[in-house]
């Protein structure tokens, strides 16, 4: 078995995965199905943001990505000129 | 057929299927209300399900994974009296 701070993210990674997959089906699939005027409507935000929030994390990571990559390219770059 | 090939058809007759269905009434077919409100954000429930799925198993085998503390040791040694050597013979580092 893995030791001391790799066990804690590894079951903190799976604590936060199934938290996300918890509230997201709840949210998404079983909702609708609730009496709009149940206390628990109060606890989720209108389902717009079911769509939006995933949406705009999916692309800021896609952004995080490129100029990740851009970031490395240009160093490259940079490193050859150097030894020429 | 490729196992992309094989994906993309997947994807393609669900997303097909998901269109259909979202836009029924438009076409005439009517569907009660609670079904649509589940239908139309289904795309990116999967693609968060996927998500989870995928970090969850990621930090599950990240703290089930077995240590070798004496091979760790050993490569470390190894690893120092290999430097020793090199330095010697001349490699700089």
């Amino acid at each position: 078995m893995a030791t001391g701070t790799d066990q804690v993210v590894g079951l903190g990674l799976v604590a936060v995965s199934l938290l996300v997959f918890t509230y997201y089906t709840v949210w998404v699939i079983l909702l609708p199905f609730i009496d709009s005027q149940h206390a628990i409507h109060k606890y989720f935000l209108p389902r717009a943001y079911a769509v939006g929030i995933p949406l705009a994390a999916g692309l800021l990571l896609l952004l995080f990505v490129g100029v990740f990559i851009t970031y490395v390219m240009l160093k490259n770059q940079k490193v050859t000129r150097k030894v020429q | 057929m490729t196992k992309l090939a094989q994906w993309l058809w997947g994807l393609a007759l669900l997303g097909s299927t998901w269109a259909a269905l979202t836009m029924g009434p438009t076409l005439g077919l009517e569907l009660p209300l609670t079904c649509r409100e589940v239908l139309w954000p289904l795309p990116a429930y999967l693609l968060v399900t996927v998500g989870c799925f995928a970090l969850g198993t990621v930090g599950y085998r990240v703290a089930t994974f077995h240590d070798c503390e004496d091979a760790a040791l050993e490569l470390q040694t190894q690893i120092q009296e290999a430097r020793a050597d090199l330095v010697r013979k001349g490699l700089l580092f």
